[in-house]
Protein backbone atom coordinates (compact mmCIF):
# COMPACT_ATOMS: atom_id res chain seq x y z
CA UNK A 1 0.00 0.00 0.00
CA UNK A 2 2.40 2.31 0.94
CA UNK A 3 5.99 1.55 -0.45
CA UNK A 4 9.29 3.88 0.65
CA UNK A 5 12.54 2.73 -1.15
CA UNK A 6 15.90 3.71 -0.46
CA UNK A 7 14.74 6.83 1.44
CA UNK A 8 16.92 9.72 2.56
CA UNK A 9 16.66 13.00 4.64
CA UNK A 10 19.04 14.98 6.03
CA UNK A 11 18.96 18.64 8.18
CA UNK A 12 22.03 19.99 7.77
CA UNK A 13 24.76 17.45 8.67
CA UNK A 14 22.58 15.18 10.31
CA UNK A 15 21.12 12.03 8.40
CA UNK A 16 17.34 11.73 9.73
CA UNK A 17 16.41 9.20 7.52
CA UNK A 18 19.01 7.01 6.25
CA UNK A 19 18.38 4.99 3.18
CA UNK A 20 15.16 3.44 4.72
CA UNK A 21 13.28 0.44 2.86
CA UNK A 22 10.14 0.24 4.16
CA UNK A 23 6.81 -1.26 3.15
CA UNK A 24 3.33 -0.87 4.73
CA UNK A 25 0.51 -3.10 3.65
CA UNK A 26 -3.16 -3.47 3.77
CA UNK A 27 -4.04 -4.66 7.47
CA UNK A 28 -0.67 -4.65 9.11
CA UNK A 29 -0.60 -1.98 11.95
CA UNK A 30 3.18 -1.51 12.09
CA UNK A 31 5.00 0.65 15.59
CA UNK A 32 8.23 2.54 15.20
CA UNK A 33 9.83 2.84 17.87
CA UNK A 34 13.41 4.31 18.78
CA UNK A 35 14.98 6.70 20.91
CA UNK A 36 14.65 10.29 20.78
CA UNK A 37 16.07 12.10 17.22
CA UNK A 38 16.67 8.56 15.55
CA UNK A 39 14.69 10.04 12.80
CA UNK A 40 11.24 7.95 13.43
CA UNK A 41 9.00 11.14 13.38
CA UNK A 42 10.96 11.95 9.87
CA UNK A 43 10.74 9.19 8.48
CA UNK A 44 6.51 8.90 8.81
CA UNK A 45 6.08 12.45 7.83
CA UNK A 46 8.35 11.85 4.38
CA UNK A 47 5.64 8.64 3.99
CA UNK A 48 3.13 11.50 3.82
CA UNK A 49 5.40 14.19 1.60
CA UNK A 50 5.57 16.14 4.72
CA UNK A 51 8.98 16.48 4.00
CA UNK A 52 10.56 16.17 0.97
CA UNK A 53 13.00 13.21 0.71
CA UNK A 54 16.53 14.39 -0.96
CA UNK A 55 16.60 10.71 -2.38
CA UNK A 56 14.52 7.51 -2.72
CA UNK A 57 11.39 6.75 -3.93
CA UNK A 58 7.98 6.79 -2.31
CA UNK A 59 5.09 4.78 -3.68
CA UNK A 60 1.41 4.72 -2.62
CA UNK A 61 -0.49 1.76 -4.18
CA UNK A 62 2.04 1.33 -6.48
CA UNK A 63 1.80 4.91 -8.25
CA UNK A 64 5.57 6.55 -7.67
CA UNK A 65 4.94 10.02 -5.71
CA UNK A 66 6.51 12.88 -7.91
CA UNK A 67 7.64 15.05 -4.98
CA UNK A 68 7.91 18.02 -7.47
CA UNK A 69 4.25 18.07 -8.23
CA UNK A 70 0.77 18.43 -5.70
CA UNK A 71 0.48 14.79 -4.91
CA UNK A 72 -2.43 15.96 -2.90
CA UNK A 73 -4.56 13.60 -4.41
CA UNK A 74 -2.94 10.16 -3.43
CA UNK A 75 -1.34 11.31 -0.93
CA UNK A 76 -5.24 12.08 0.88
CA UNK A 77 -5.57 8.50 0.54
CA UNK A 78 -3.67 8.11 4.14
CA UNK A 79 -4.87 9.77 6.66
CA UNK A 80 -2.18 12.11 9.37
CA UNK A 81 -2.36 12.63 12.85
CA UNK A 82 -0.16 14.86 14.43
CA UNK A 83 1.41 14.54 18.20
CA UNK A 84 -0.07 18.55 18.26
CA UNK A 85 -3.08 17.73 17.03
CA UNK A 86 -3.12 20.76 14.88
CA UNK A 87 -7.14 20.93 14.79
CA UNK A 88 -7.94 24.33 13.08
CA UNK A 89 -8.83 26.20 16.00
CA UNK A 90 -11.14 28.75 14.37
CA UNK A 91 -13.61 25.86 13.18
CA UNK A 92 -15.70 24.36 15.17
CA UNK A 93 -15.32 20.01 15.59
CA UNK A 94 -17.80 19.31 13.06
CA UNK A 95 -16.22 21.93 10.64
CA UNK A 96 -12.43 20.63 11.03
CA UNK A 97 -14.10 17.07 10.21
CA UNK A 98 -16.27 18.19 6.88
CA UNK A 99 -13.70 20.86 5.91
CA UNK A 100 -11.57 18.24 3.50
CA UNK A 101 -14.19 16.18 2.08
CA UNK A 102 -16.54 19.39 0.88
CA UNK A 103 -13.57 21.59 0.01
CA UNK A 104 -11.10 19.35 -1.37
CA UNK A 105 -13.18 16.31 -2.45
CA UNK A 106 -16.63 18.06 -3.29
CA UNK A 107 -18.61 16.33 -1.07
CA UNK A 108 -22.32 17.43 -0.03
CA UNK A 109 -22.55 19.00 2.95
CA UNK A 110 -25.15 17.08 4.13
CA UNK A 111 -23.29 14.04 3.32
CA UNK A 112 -20.03 15.27 4.90
CA UNK A 113 -21.92 16.30 7.87
CA UNK A 114 -23.34 13.14 8.19
CA UNK A 115 -20.45 11.11 8.12
CA UNK A 116 -18.70 14.06 10.20
CA UNK A 117 -21.37 12.74 13.32
CA UNK A 118 -21.12 8.98 12.75
CA UNK A 119 -17.19 9.50 13.06
CA UNK A 120 -17.27 11.87 16.20
CA UNK A 121 -19.24 9.32 17.42
CA UNK A 122 -17.16 6.53 16.60
CA UNK A 123 -14.58 8.31 18.99
CA UNK A 124 -16.74 9.01 21.75
CA UNK A 125 -17.40 13.09 20.84
CA UNK A 126 -20.88 13.25 19.35
CA UNK A 127 -21.66 15.91 22.22
CA UNK A 128 -18.60 18.01 20.92
CA UNK A 129 -19.58 19.05 17.45
CA UNK A 130 -20.62 22.46 17.88
CA UNK A 131 -17.54 23.20 20.55
CA UNK A 132 -14.13 24.62 19.32
CA UNK A 133 -10.90 22.73 20.23
CA UNK A 134 -9.75 25.44 22.85
CA UNK A 135 -12.57 23.85 24.59
CA UNK A 136 -11.50 20.25 24.42
CA UNK A 137 -9.02 18.09 26.46
CA UNK A 138 -5.96 16.96 24.65
CA UNK A 139 -7.17 13.60 24.74
CA UNK A 140 -10.70 15.08 23.19
CA UNK A 141 -8.35 17.23 20.55
CA UNK A 142 -6.68 13.96 19.67
CA UNK A 143 -9.17 11.93 18.94
CA UNK A 144 -10.91 14.69 16.79
CA UNK A 145 -7.86 14.60 14.66
CA UNK A 146 -8.39 11.05 14.18
CA UNK A 147 -11.90 11.41 13.76
CA UNK A 148 -10.82 14.32 10.89
CA UNK A 149 -8.09 11.81 9.13
CA UNK A 150 -11.13 9.13 8.94
CA UNK A 151 -13.40 11.86 6.90
CA UNK A 152 -11.67 10.92 4.25
CA UNK A 153 -11.99 7.53 4.12
CA UNK A 154 -8.05 6.48 4.27
CA UNK A 155 -6.96 3.41 3.35
CA UNK A 156 -4.33 3.51 6.19
CA UNK A 157 -3.37 6.12 8.76
CA UNK A 158 -0.39 7.21 9.73
CA UNK A 159 0.04 8.65 13.62
CA UNK A 160 3.66 10.59 14.52
CA UNK A 161 3.72 10.11 18.83
CA UNK A 162 -0.44 10.69 18.99
CA UNK A 163 0.13 10.64 22.51
CA UNK A 164 3.41 12.33 23.19
CA UNK A 165 1.66 15.50 23.96
CA UNK A 166 -1.08 13.98 26.26
CA UNK A 167 -1.39 14.33 30.24
CA UNK A 168 -0.74 10.62 31.08
CA UNK A 169 -4.85 9.99 32.57
CA UNK A 170 -5.23 10.93 28.88
CA UNK A 171 -3.48 8.60 26.82
CA UNK A 172 -5.30 5.73 27.56
CA UNK A 173 -8.84 6.98 25.28
CA UNK A 174 -6.41 7.96 22.57
CA UNK A 175 -4.82 4.23 22.39
CA UNK A 176 -8.12 2.94 22.98
CA UNK A 177 -9.80 4.46 19.80
CA UNK A 178 -6.32 3.44 18.01
CA UNK A 179 -6.80 0.14 19.07
CA UNK A 180 -10.24 -0.60 17.61
CA UNK A 181 -9.36 0.94 14.55
CA UNK A 182 -6.71 -1.62 14.71
CA UNK A 183 -9.07 -4.25 15.60
CA UNK A 184 -11.71 -3.27 12.62
CA UNK A 185 -8.84 -3.99 10.22
CA UNK A 186 -7.18 -0.28 9.61
CA UNK A 187 -3.82 -0.47 8.40
CA UNK A 188 -1.88 2.06 10.97
CA UNK A 189 1.35 3.28 11.57
CA UNK A 190 2.26 4.39 14.34
CA UNK A 191 5.63 6.25 15.96
CA UNK A 192 4.99 6.23 19.35
CA UNK A 193 7.47 5.74 23.03
CA UNK A 194 4.05 3.79 24.09
CA UNK A 195 5.63 0.52 24.49
CA UNK A 196 2.19 -1.28 25.91
CA UNK A 197 0.28 -0.23 22.90
CA UNK A 198 3.27 -1.64 20.41
CA UNK A 199 3.43 -5.38 22.20
CA UNK A 200 -0.20 -5.62 22.44
CA UNK A 201 -1.59 -3.89 19.30
CA UNK A 202 1.32 -3.97 16.63
CA UNK A 203 1.70 -6.73 13.93
CA UNK A 204 5.18 -5.27 13.30
CA UNK A 205 7.58 -3.66 15.53
CA UNK A 206 10.47 -1.30 13.49
CA UNK A 207 13.37 0.05 15.64
CA UNK A 208 14.85 3.04 14.26
CA UNK A 209 18.14 4.39 15.18
CA UNK A 210 20.37 6.98 13.66
CA UNK A 211 17.61 7.68 10.67
CA UNK A 212 18.14 3.45 9.84
CA UNK A 213 15.84 0.50 10.70
CA UNK A 214 18.15 -1.87 12.73
CA UNK A 215 16.08 -4.22 13.53
CA UNK A 216 12.13 -5.44 12.70
CA UNK A 217 9.88 -8.16 13.86
CA UNK A 218 6.54 -9.08 15.56
CA UNK A 219 6.09 -7.62 19.00
CA UNK A 220 7.41 -11.31 20.63
CA UNK A 221 10.56 -10.75 18.49
CA UNK A 222 11.60 -7.29 19.34
CA UNK A 223 10.58 -7.60 23.04
CA UNK A 224 11.43 -10.36 24.40
CA UNK A 225 14.33 -11.69 22.02
CA UNK A 226 16.02 -8.42 20.63
CA UNK A 227 19.11 -9.27 18.70
CA UNK A 228 21.11 -6.44 18.07
CA UNK A 229 22.86 -4.60 21.06
CA UNK A 230 21.50 -1.43 20.18
CA UNK A 231 18.10 -2.26 20.36
CA UNK A 232 18.96 -4.19 23.68
CA UNK A 233 20.37 -1.22 24.92
CA UNK A 234 17.14 0.76 24.34
CA UNK A 235 14.87 -1.60 25.58
CA UNK A 236 17.09 -1.66 29.13
CA UNK A 237 16.39 2.34 29.30
CA UNK A 238 12.86 2.32 28.83
CA UNK A 239 11.35 -0.98 30.54
CA UNK A 240 12.00 0.13 34.30
CA UNK A 241 9.85 -1.93 36.02
CA UNK B 1 -16.13 84.99 19.93
CA UNK B 2 -17.17 87.05 17.02
CA UNK B 3 -14.85 85.37 14.06
CA UNK B 4 -16.36 82.06 15.32
CA UNK B 5 -20.18 83.12 15.05
CA UNK B 6 -19.14 84.37 11.46
CA UNK B 7 -17.30 81.90 10.30
CA UNK B 8 -19.03 78.47 11.08
CA UNK B 9 -21.74 79.47 10.03
CA UNK B 10 -24.18 76.93 9.76
CA UNK B 11 -23.55 76.30 5.78
CA UNK B 12 -20.11 76.31 6.23
CA UNK B 13 -20.17 73.38 9.15
CA UNK B 14 -21.83 71.67 6.41
CA UNK B 15 -19.23 72.05 4.14
CA UNK B 16 -16.73 71.36 6.95
CA UNK B 17 -18.99 67.99 7.60
CA UNK B 18 -18.81 67.28 3.76
CA UNK B 19 -15.35 67.50 3.54
CA UNK B 20 -15.15 64.80 6.90
CA UNK B 21 -16.99 62.64 4.87
CA UNK B 22 -14.76 62.84 1.69
CA UNK B 23 -11.48 62.12 4.01
CA UNK B 24 -13.46 59.42 5.71
CA UNK B 25 -14.60 58.08 1.94
CA UNK B 26 -10.76 58.54 0.79
CA UNK B 27 -9.43 56.62 3.70
CA UNK B 28 -12.14 53.69 3.32
CA UNK B 29 -11.76 53.30 -0.38
CA UNK B 30 -7.90 53.46 -0.08
CA UNK B 31 -7.76 50.49 2.91
CA UNK B 32 -9.74 48.08 0.36
CA UNK B 33 -7.46 49.19 -2.35
CA UNK B 34 -4.38 49.02 -0.07
CA UNK B 35 -5.74 45.27 1.47
CA UNK B 36 -5.65 43.96 -2.15
CA UNK B 37 -2.72 45.05 -3.49
CA UNK B 38 -1.45 44.45 0.30
CA UNK B 39 -2.45 40.53 -0.03
CA UNK B 40 -1.34 40.31 -3.24
CA UNK B 41 2.33 41.71 -2.71
CA UNK B 42 2.61 39.81 0.77
CA UNK B 43 1.45 36.43 -1.27
CA UNK B 44 4.12 37.31 -4.04
CA UNK B 45 6.82 38.01 -1.26
CA UNK B 46 6.18 34.67 0.52
CA UNK B 47 5.69 32.76 -3.26
CA UNK B 48 8.34 30.28 -4.69
CA UNK B 49 8.39 32.22 -7.79
CA UNK B 50 11.22 34.24 -8.28
CA UNK B 51 10.47 36.99 -10.56
CA UNK B 52 6.96 37.55 -8.24
CA UNK B 53 9.39 38.24 -5.20
CA UNK B 54 11.38 40.57 -6.92
CA UNK B 55 8.40 42.23 -8.48
CA UNK B 56 6.62 42.58 -4.95
CA UNK B 57 10.15 43.72 -3.19
CA UNK B 58 10.44 46.43 -5.65
CA UNK B 59 7.20 47.83 -5.34
CA UNK B 60 7.43 47.68 -1.62
CA UNK B 61 10.50 49.46 -1.58
CA UNK B 62 10.18 52.30 -3.59
CA UNK B 63 6.89 52.85 -1.97
CA UNK B 64 8.28 52.69 1.50
CA UNK B 65 11.27 54.63 1.03
CA UNK B 66 9.69 57.82 -1.07
CA UNK B 67 7.58 60.45 -0.14
CA UNK B 68 3.35 59.71 -0.16
CA UNK B 69 3.11 63.22 -1.35
CA UNK B 70 5.65 62.85 -4.41
CA UNK B 71 3.55 60.02 -5.06
CA UNK B 72 0.36 61.31 -5.14
CA UNK B 73 1.87 64.29 -7.13
CA UNK B 74 3.21 61.99 -9.91
CA UNK B 75 0.42 60.11 -9.83
CA UNK B 76 -1.96 63.61 -10.44
CA UNK B 77 0.21 65.37 -12.87
CA UNK B 78 2.46 62.77 -15.02
CA UNK B 79 -0.75 59.99 -15.34
CA UNK B 80 -1.99 61.70 -18.45
CA UNK B 81 1.32 62.41 -19.88
CA UNK B 82 2.52 58.68 -19.10
CA UNK B 83 -1.11 57.29 -20.37
CA UNK B 84 -1.00 59.21 -23.11
CA UNK B 85 2.84 58.02 -23.94
CA UNK B 86 1.46 54.63 -23.12
CA UNK B 87 -1.62 54.28 -24.82
CA UNK B 88 -2.25 57.92 -26.39
CA UNK B 89 -5.24 58.40 -24.12
CA UNK B 90 -5.10 61.69 -22.20
CA UNK B 91 -7.81 61.62 -19.20
CA UNK B 92 -8.62 64.79 -16.84
CA UNK B 93 -7.87 63.68 -13.50
CA UNK B 94 -10.28 63.51 -10.66
CA UNK B 95 -8.04 64.73 -7.59
CA UNK B 96 -10.15 62.61 -5.27
CA UNK B 97 -10.05 59.34 -7.87
CA UNK B 98 -6.28 60.09 -8.48
CA UNK B 99 -5.92 60.30 -4.01
CA UNK B 100 -7.71 57.02 -3.73
CA UNK B 101 -5.32 55.15 -6.40
CA UNK B 102 -2.46 57.09 -4.66
CA UNK B 103 -3.01 56.65 -0.84
CA UNK B 104 -4.05 52.84 -1.77
CA UNK B 105 -0.52 52.33 -3.57
CA UNK B 106 1.16 53.18 -0.43
CA UNK B 107 -0.96 51.84 2.08
CA UNK B 108 -0.31 48.20 0.57
CA UNK B 109 3.43 48.78 0.42
CA UNK B 110 3.19 49.02 4.14
CA UNK B 111 -0.34 46.48 5.17
CA UNK B 112 1.76 44.07 3.02
CA UNK B 113 4.08 43.19 5.22
CA UNK B 114 1.51 43.18 8.21
CA UNK B 115 -0.35 40.57 6.19
CA UNK B 116 3.05 38.72 5.71
CA UNK B 117 4.35 38.66 9.22
CA UNK B 118 0.64 37.82 10.48
CA UNK B 119 0.27 34.86 7.77
CA UNK B 120 3.67 33.55 8.85
CA UNK B 121 3.14 34.33 12.31
CA UNK B 122 0.13 30.89 11.83
CA UNK B 123 1.67 28.14 13.27
CA UNK B 124 3.45 25.53 10.77
CA UNK B 125 1.19 22.73 11.55
CA UNK B 126 -1.69 24.21 10.68
CA UNK B 127 -0.17 24.36 7.06
CA UNK B 128 0.42 20.73 6.98
CA UNK B 129 -2.88 19.36 8.67
CA UNK B 130 -4.54 20.86 5.68
CA UNK B 131 -2.33 19.33 3.21
CA UNK B 132 -2.86 16.02 4.59
CA UNK B 133 -6.93 16.52 4.21
CA UNK B 134 -6.29 17.09 0.84
CA UNK B 135 -6.69 20.95 0.45
CA UNK B 136 -4.92 23.19 -2.05
CA UNK B 137 -2.70 26.24 -1.29
CA UNK B 138 -5.41 28.56 -2.47
CA UNK B 139 -7.77 26.51 -0.61
CA UNK B 140 -5.74 26.64 2.77
CA UNK B 141 -4.51 30.28 2.64
CA UNK B 142 -8.21 30.98 2.34
CA UNK B 143 -9.87 28.60 4.46
CA UNK B 144 -7.24 27.95 7.34
CA UNK B 145 -4.15 30.70 7.06
CA UNK B 146 -6.19 33.89 6.54
CA UNK B 147 -8.98 33.68 9.16
CA UNK B 148 -6.45 32.91 11.95
CA UNK B 149 -3.92 35.42 10.09
CA UNK B 150 -6.88 38.40 10.11
CA UNK B 151 -7.25 38.18 14.21
CA UNK B 152 -3.77 38.99 14.41
CA UNK B 153 -3.73 41.42 12.31
CA UNK B 154 -6.73 43.33 13.28
CA UNK B 155 -5.32 46.18 15.70
CA UNK B 156 -2.24 47.24 13.74
CA UNK B 157 -4.88 47.37 10.42
CA UNK B 158 -6.92 49.74 12.32
CA UNK B 159 -4.25 51.28 12.92
CA UNK B 160 -3.34 52.06 9.17
CA UNK B 161 -6.90 53.13 9.06
CA UNK B 162 -6.18 55.85 11.08
CA UNK B 163 -3.20 56.91 9.73
CA UNK B 164 -4.84 56.42 6.38
CA UNK B 165 -7.34 58.96 7.46
CA UNK B 166 -4.54 61.56 8.46
CA UNK B 167 -2.94 60.69 4.97
CA UNK B 168 -5.87 61.88 3.22
CA UNK B 169 -5.23 65.45 4.02
CA UNK B 170 -2.19 65.07 1.53
CA UNK B 171 -4.73 65.37 -1.17
CA UNK B 172 -5.59 68.86 -0.23
CA UNK B 173 -2.76 69.88 -2.44
CA UNK B 174 -3.90 68.93 -5.42
CA UNK B 175 -7.43 70.12 -4.58
CA UNK B 176 -9.19 67.08 -3.61
CA UNK B 177 -12.31 67.56 -1.46
CA UNK B 178 -11.94 66.60 1.89
CA UNK B 179 -11.90 68.08 5.42
CA UNK B 180 -8.58 69.88 5.04
CA UNK B 181 -8.96 71.26 1.85
CA UNK B 182 -12.49 72.47 3.03
CA UNK B 183 -10.56 74.07 6.24
CA UNK B 184 -8.25 75.70 3.59
CA UNK B 185 -11.03 76.76 1.64
CA UNK B 186 -12.83 78.45 4.33
CA UNK B 187 -9.66 79.89 5.83
CA UNK B 188 -8.53 82.08 2.31
CA UNK B 189 -12.32 83.09 2.34
CA UNK B 190 -12.71 85.02 5.72
CA UNK B 191 -9.17 85.28 5.91
CA UNK B 192 -8.88 83.25 8.61
CA UNK B 193 -6.96 80.13 9.30
CA UNK B 194 -7.22 79.77 13.31
CA UNK B 195 -10.87 78.72 13.17
CA UNK B 196 -11.83 76.40 10.75
CA UNK B 197 -8.53 74.73 10.80
CA UNK B 198 -9.34 74.61 15.00
CA UNK B 199 -12.62 72.98 13.34
CA UNK B 200 -10.68 70.57 11.59
CA UNK B 201 -8.39 69.41 13.99
CA UNK B 202 -11.41 68.53 16.46
CA UNK B 203 -13.33 66.56 13.33
CA UNK B 204 -10.06 64.83 12.92
CA UNK B 205 -10.21 63.75 16.81
CA UNK B 206 -13.33 62.83 17.12
CA UNK B 207 -13.31 60.62 14.08
CA UNK B 208 -9.34 58.87 15.11
CA UNK B 209 -10.12 58.65 18.72
CA UNK B 210 -13.52 56.76 17.94
CA UNK B 211 -11.84 54.42 15.98
CA UNK B 212 -9.03 53.72 18.38
CA UNK B 213 -11.25 52.89 21.13
CA UNK B 214 -13.34 50.58 19.18
CA UNK B 215 -9.96 48.73 18.06
CA UNK B 216 -9.53 48.78 21.59
CA UNK B 217 -12.52 46.98 22.74
CA UNK B 218 -12.28 44.71 20.00
CA UNK B 219 -8.70 44.12 20.76
CA UNK B 220 -9.92 43.17 24.28
CA UNK B 221 -13.41 41.03 22.94
CA UNK B 222 -10.54 39.01 20.72
CA UNK B 223 -8.22 38.34 23.57
CA UNK B 224 -11.22 37.07 25.95
CA UNK B 225 -12.17 34.44 22.92
CA UNK B 226 -8.30 32.70 22.79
Amino acid sequence: MIKAVNLCKTFGKIKAVDNVNLEINQGEVICIIGPSGSGKSTLIRCLHGLETPESGELYIDDKKIDFSKNNSKELSKIGFVFQSFNLFPHKTVLENLTLGPIKAFGVSQKDAEETGRKLLARVGLADKENSYPSQLSGGQKQRVAIARALCQNPEAILFDEPTSALDPEMIGEVLNVMKELADEGMTLAVVTHEMGFAKKVATRVIFVDSGKIVEEGTPDQIFENPQSPRLKEFLSQIIHM
Amino acid sequence: MNAIERILTPENLKFMLLGAKYSLLIAIFALIGGSVLGLLAAVAKMSKIKPARIIANIYVEVIRGTPMMLQILVLYLCGPVITKALFNFVFTPNPVLVGIIAIAINSGAYSSELFRSAIQSVDKGQWEAAQTIGLSYTQTMKEIIIPQAFKRILPPYINEFIVLIKDSSLLANIGAVELLHSAQVIGAKFYNYLVPLLCATVMYLVVTLFISFCARKLERRLAESD
